[in-house]
């Protein structure tokens, strides 16, 4: 007999792990989407994110929330050093330099999160004072916690704030332009460079806070962070590579399968295997529609 | 004409001749001079001019250069970017070694572990009917995730038979004749000539009408179906191929460390196969070599160096976290600097030898 109760509270867990996904996987397909880069290192980013809140926390003079506030500036930063010192010298390149830089900086972050003294790779507790201990009353006496809730709002507000960026401003028809045709839009005066930047900038500063909450969600900082830049793969695929909304619907459906996974098959199957359930999803959706619910089809011509 | 005096330009008067795997002067030279060098290594042991552990050492670069050959032929040759080199290493190491453990001998053992692990690749590969670059490399890298997990996961002991397993020092290669002994001179050669047959055959695959294939479809694959070429099915045999030649270097590796589990299977073995690869050059077998030699010392002295420094001046252990952040930085370095690999700059340099003294 299906316990209905369990079930449906399993299913707001999946939507509320999905949501903070989202966050990461929406910082994925924005910087596919403007640079046609993918960023296998997405989940580092994160991890870098979760961690910061620890090294400045520990500092002096330095309250929870600013530690919020300065790691969020961290992901400023990140996202312009990245371009200044990396990635302006990769435009036109073949995809398989920018494959391998992208993984060799997987090493770099990791390595780095290790490194700084209360990094990892144990686990770091976070200040109670941005532990979130409250929970969302839903119907039918199921409750979401708090970090969920905090993730589905931040999640929708993105994708939203996103989506009208690239409809309604100049600088997001800028961007879309050159995700569309890059030699084109050169050719009319367009900076490459300073849209790769904004890209890689919001990407980083969006996949910052997706991995606080991660972080958040789990009582403190882990390396089980990482592995959210390799479950975020499937739900991208799912959504389409390139549309910011996709990436969104791609995460819930992803967190709900770990969730569902997690619950109903690792008893069978052994423990880990909430994770790899999107990933054999994956390999499915990408025979079935490979350019997923909402991705541009790139038709090809000699 | 005799051996020596080949006159400049190309003369050849066959396409045999044109396509031989030994055409010009340095060739020969290489083929008479270079070619019996490595098997005097263990002569060398015996005179005590190597360590029994470098020769070892050298050893474990030839399987990794198989591994990286076998990656050649996936990526230098038809273009997929397969991100699972450490999943598919992992499953010719376990299939190998529970053969070995049943006392098949070597030989049966690292066949069987190609070929799983060539149909494992068959499979990976068949979603290319439909999609292309970064597709596959998403779902190879899926493959590497799921199978970290699987290899991890004791509940599934009746699959794999264990997480852990360990192999005999010295091992038959059939049954229990002509024994290997793990760093022995017979261990060296047993890496020698694997690697000089897979080479000759990657080789050999390059300068034949497959080779001619798969580098059409790399090119630009919609031209080359234009022209009759049987794009997918070329793609399925660079993969079988490929994943081959990887599962029988991952039950070599198992041999050479003689106790596997899934910690020394991780995506960081991809990286280091890849960035071999590609400072070697991708696309050649030579290139492979080189570039397998030069980042195994590279990361062998950058690993001691570390722990040296790290020793000295009284760090913690985790000052070798600092490994791949250096490495990193090399790799993304090389990439901005010279995208093309070794072969690149030796080809200007022999270019600019050719022209000298006068550039132009």
């Amino acid at each position: 007999m299906v316990n209905v109760g369990l079930a449906l509270e399993i299913v707001v867990s999946g939507i509320g792990l999905g949501s903070l996904y989202a966050l990461v996987a929406i910082g994925f397909s924005l910087i596919y989407k403007v640079t046609d880069v993918l960023n296998f290192a997405q989940g580092q980013i994160a991890l870098v994110g979760a961690y910061a809140i620890v090294v400045f926390a520990g500092l002096e003079f330095v309250g929870p929330f600013t530690a919020v506030a300065l790691a969020i500036l961290l992901g400023v930063a990140l996202g312009i050093v990245l371009e200044r010192a990396i990635f302006r010298y990769f435009v036109g390149e073949p995809v398989l330099s920018i494959i391998i830089v992208t993984l060799a900086l997987i090493g770099i972050f990791q390595g780095t999160v290790r490194m700084v003294p209360r990094g990892g790779p144990t686990f770091r507790g976070y200040p109670d004072a941005i532990l979130v201990d409250f929970s969302v009353p839903l119907v039918m006496g199921v409750t979401m916690r708090g970090t969920f809730a905090l993730g589905v709002v931040f999640a929708l507000a993105t994708m939203l704030l996103l989506m009208a960026f690239f409809k309604y401003t100049v600088m997001g028809s800028v961007l879309r332009a050159s995700a569309s045709d890059e030699q084109a839009a050169m050719a009319l005066g367009v900076s490459i460079e300073r849209n790769i930047m904004i890209a890689w900038t919001l990407s980083s500063v969006i996949t910052v806070i997706g991995g606080i909450l991660l972080a958040m969600a789990r009582g403190g900082a882990g390396m089980a962070i990482e592995a959210t830049g390799i479950v975020i793969l499937a739900a991208v695929i799912l959504g389409g590579l390139d549309s910011i909304p996709g990436a969104f619907i791609g995460s819930i459906v992803v967190g709900l399968l770990e969730q569902l996974g997690t619950f109903y098959i690792e008893p069978y199957l052994g423990p880990g295997f909430g994770p790899v359930l999107p990933l054999l999803f994956l390999l499915v959706v990408i025979v079935v529609i490979p350019y997923g619910l909402f991705g541009t089809e790139r038709i090809e011509r000699l | 004409m005799s051996l020596w005096d080949s006159p400049s330009g190309e003369y050849f008067t066959s396409y045999e001749e044109r396509m031989g795997l030994v055409r010009w002067r340095i060739e020969k030279l290489v083929a008479i001079f270079g070619v019996p060098l490595p098997f005097l290594v263990p002569l060398g042991v015996e005179l005590g001019l190597i360590g029994r552990g470098q020769m070892t050492f050298m050893a474990f670069i030839m399987i990794t250069a198989i591994a990286v050959i076998g990656l050649n032929i996936i990526l230098g040759y038809a273009g997929e970017i397969v991100l699972a080199q450490g999943a598919f290493m992992a499953i010719g190491a376990w299939t190998a070694t529970r053969l070995i453990n049943a006392g098949t001998g070597l030989i049966p053992a690292l066949l069987a572990g190609g070929v799983v692990t060539g149909l494992v690749s068959l499979v990976v590969g068949l979603p290319s009917f439909r999609v292309k670059g970064f597709y596959i490399a998403i779902t190879t890298l899926a493959l590497q995730f799921i199978a970290e997990w699987f290899f991890a996961n004791p509940e599934l002991s009746i699959l794999h038979g264990g997480t852990r397993h360990s192999l005999p020092r010295s091992i038959g290669l059939l049954g229990d004749f002509v024994v290997i002994t793990r760093g022995d001179a017979s261990f060296y050669y047993l890496a020698l000539v694997s690697l000089t047959l897979v080479a000759l055959l990657s080789w050999n695959i390059s300068r034949s009408s497959v080779g001619r294939s798969l580098k059409a479809v790399r090119d630009n694959d919609l031209a080359a179906q234009v022209l009759g070429v049987n794009v997918y099915l070329n793609k399925l045999l660079a993969f079988s191929l490929g994943g081959f030649v990887i599962g029988v270097a991952g039950g070599l590796y198992a041999f050479y460390l003689r106790h596997i589990e899934v910690d020394f299977f991780t995506i960081q073995m991809t990286i280091d196969h890849y960035v071999m690869l590609i400072f070697g050059g991708l696309g050649y077998v030579w290139g492979a070599i080189i570039g397998t030699g030069l980042v195994t010392l590279l990361l062998d002295y950058l690993r001691s160096g570390i722990i040296t420094f790290a020793q000295t001046f009284g760090l913690s252990p985790s000052a070798t976290a600092i490994r791949p952040i250096i490495f990193g930085f090399i790799i993304i370095i090389v990439l901005i600097v010279e995208p093309k690999g070794l072969m690149a700059v030796l080809g200007k340099v022999k270019e600019y030898l050719r022209n000298w003294p006068y550039a132009y």
